[in-house]
């Protein structure tokens, strides 16, 4: 076929220009419909996804891969920064999953913000997130990357703070731009790394020219700025505080595009990565342990956005272990199907707490199978999809996460925790789904359960083919770069499926012991994971007082006190007052006399050299 | 010696002249003292322009800057006089003692 790449190129242009023409619109023309700019919007991300159609499958026919280069913006001496959109398979897959998920929120939040009356600003808020989100994606160089990176950071924090007279919002919005901070440092030193030692910032140059040197710096730098984006253990508390914000910024952000931001940095950036131990060691640890202690959080959480919140860190910590294992293409293939299901879910969530009259608490719900079927079918296609069922979306990524993770040489306390967080995950699924529609209704009789409404049910339904489709669409049309194991005995290829069982039906044990009088279990446990392992008392109290206490004894003690009294102008002012007294008591004060005197000697002394 | 230095040693001999052997007022002896201060930097100005020597060509400003300052510490000393003395008077500064 002739001419491909100029198909490839144009089509992929015109998908920009369709994302972005809706920002400018917005200031140029005004109309009488007051929401006329969320239906613009959303049209514009449904022929944004349909345009990208056409990239992808181009793509998965022929299996080109293009970069385009577009000018040249600024140059330092001999280092230069072109905007340039890197179109290889990870964001040729990505751009259409993003916006097709991104479209189904936009209709979903046209029904759920319609008594918003700041909606239009919401809706250029999630467009102008999209689109740093596909800049950050198709970057070629890291400076494009970073401003992409940026721009998820301050749009998070714009939609988190939304209803922005809620002091819990507020704390929430300032938490996620705090510790995404703490990431960008590590980005940010990664960048000027880079830029001194590797003298670019494209993506090629940097490949071939770090092949001899020792990269431990940088790359422990990029993994500072993974864990801050994408919540791992130690800057992960920001995450289920971001759940203050609407549902559709957190079944956006949250779940499918911000969060998986760092992810995707590292899975890019992978050829710096691959040949280094130390770095691959570092993510096995970090996404154990994060996918461990999240899913642990998760067990005992009542809210049951909050649950979700946790299983999304916990399958972002999973990801952070895939790349340990070095293999990116099957994390990548997790963040993919993930931002299906985990949409969904939370989409879901929405509809349950609006049919209940913004009732949060698992416990104070139940029995909405029959109430509200299609969704609660969705929720459990959803929550089996996150556990790994055969043939759905998440199979095809966990299953093969799992597997290879149980045929690899590496750290077996890091693979263990996996097994055991991939169990876990199993169970907290079921806590949600038993006390939200299984048993008998906990809620107030009259509750304005409706879900015949078309902007709720189509995105559901569309998300719902996507969860079970995806994974295998994904893994049928793409060959994986690195091969899998194939031959492994029955007990470590039923791994996943075993444990997953196993969660459940433990699970399931305990959640009927509702009911029935059960025998006194210890409460640390407990307290441990309900109090999400002391972590925020800790970092959030702690710290702060110590660093707030320990400046006020430096600007009040040492400015203040010090310099200023003990070193400063209060002691010149008494030193001098001491010494002025001691010589006025000698002095006599005759200036007259002193005066001539001073003259006459200067007079002598200068006549005196001349002769 | 040239014109112009002549000037400015005459300028700066007399000033000194007037603060030394000056009659009644502190406020005279201060305008002594600036027009000495004024005399040094029309000498440094020329230093550098005659000569063409760049090194030297700061040090008017400087001067400037610090005449000033000292001109006002010696307004300050003034008005204190004043103040406590109730005039200006020189042949009251022998009552020093605080």
């Amino acid at each position: 076929m002739p001419s491909l790449h100029i198909i490839l190129t144009t089509s992929f242009i015109i998908t920009l220009v369709i994302l972005i023409s809706p920002v400018f619109t917005s200031i140029l023309y005004k109309s009488l419909n007051p929401i006329w700019h969320t239906h613009h919007i959303k049209t514009a991300v449904k022929m944004a996804f349909f345009t990208s159609l056409l990239p992808l499958f181009l793509h998965v026919h022929t299996g080109t891969e293009l970069t385009i280069t577009n000018l040249h913006w600024m140059n330092i001496m001999t280092f230069d920064i072109n905007t340039s959109i890197k179109l290889d398979h990870l964001s040729i897959t990505f751009v259409p999953i993003a916006l097709y998920v991104t479209w189904a929120i936009l209709e979903f939040a046209s029904w759920y913000m319609k008594s918003d009356p700041n909606i239009n600003q919401f809706f250029k808020f999630l467009l102008i997130f999209l689109i740093a989100m596909v800049t950050l994606v198709t970057a070629n160089n890291m400076f494009q990357l970073f401003i992409g990176w940026e721009g998820v950071g301050i749009m998070s924090f714009l939609l988190i703070g939304w209803w922005w007279a809620r002091a819990d919002a507020n704390t929430a919005a300032l938490q996620a731009v705090l510790y995404n901070r703490v990431g960008d440092v590590g980005l940010i030193f990664a960048l000027g790394w880079m830029a001194t030692n590797l003298n670019s910032w494209e993506m090629q140059q940097m490949f071939i020219t770090a092949k001899s040197l020792d990269m431990n710096a940088p790359v422990i730098g990029l993994i500072l700025a993974a864990t801050g984006k994408s919540a791992q253990f130690g800057l992960h508390p920001w995450l289920p505080s971001a759940m203050e914000g609407p549902t559709p910024v957190s079944a956006l952000l949250h779940s499918s595009t911000m969060v998986v931001a760092g992810i995707f940095l590292l899975v890019r950036l992978m050829p710096l990565m691959q040949d280094n131990p130390f770095a691959l060691t570092t993510c096995l640890i970090l996404g154990a342990l994060t996918t461990l202690f999240t899913t642990i959080c998760a067990l005992t959480q009542n809210d049951i956005k909050k649950i979700i919140a946790f299983s999304t860190s916990s399958q972002l910590g999973l990801m952070m272990v895939t790349i340990g294992l070095n293999q990116p293409y099957l994390a990548f293939l997790h963040i993919c199907t993930h931002a299906f299901f985990k949409a969904m879910l939370f989409l879901c969530s929405r509809v349950i707490i609006h049919a209940l009259k913004n009732e949060q608490d698992i416990r104070k719900m139940g029995g909405l199978h029959y109430l509200i079927p299609t969704t609660t079918s969705c929720l459990t296609i959803g929550s089996l999809a996150l556990m790994g069922t055969p043939f759905l979306a998440g199979f095809f990524s966990k299953d093969a996460i799992i597997e290879a993770l149980n045929n690899s040489y590496l750290n077996a306390w890091a693979l263990a925790l996996t097994l055991l967080a991939t169990s876990l995950t199993a169970a907290y699924s079921l806590r949600m789904i038993f006390f939200v529609y299984m048993n008998f209704p906990r809620f107030p009789a009259l509750s304005p359960i409706n879900e015949n409404i078309k902007s709720i049910t189509n995105p559901l339904k569309r998300l719902a083919w996507g969860t079970i489709l995806a994974g295998l669409l994904m893994t049928c049309a793409v060959l994986p770069p690195k091969p899998p194991m194939l031959s492994m005995p029955p007990y470590i290829k039923l791994t996943a499926l075993v444990i997953t069982i196993l969660g459940l039906t433990i699970a399931l044990e305990l959640a009927l012991f509702t009911n029935k009088q059960r025998p006194y279990m210890p409460k640390q446990y407990f307290y441990f994971s309900t109090m999400l392992g002391y972590y925020p008392t800790i970092m959030h109290r702690f710290f702060p007082y110590t660093f707030l206490k320990l400046s006020q004894t430096i600007a009040s003690m040492t400015i203040d006190q010090t310099s200023l009294e003990k070193t400063g102008p209060k002691t010149i002012t008494s030193l001098n007052l001491s010494l002025a007294t001691t010589t006025s008591n000698i002095q006599k004060g005759m200036n007259k006399t002193f005066l001539s005197l001073f003259f006459t000697t200067l007079m002598i002394i200068i006549l005196l050299n001349y002769y | 010696m040239t014109p112009i230095q002549m000037t400015f040693s005459t300028m700066f001999l007399l000033g000194l002249m007037g603060l030394t052997f000056h009659r009644t007022h502190l406020l005279s002896a201060l305008l002594c003292l600036e027009s000495m201060m004024l005399s040094l930097f029309l000498a440094t100005s020329l230093w550098a322009l005659q000569l063409s020597t760049i090194n030297i060509a700061t040090v008017p400003m400087l001067l400037l800057a610090f005449s000033a300052c000292e001109a006002s510490s010696g307004l300050a000393l003034l008005v204190a006089t004043a103040r406590t003395h109730g005039s200006d008077h020189m042949q009251n500064l022998n009552l020093l003692q605080c």
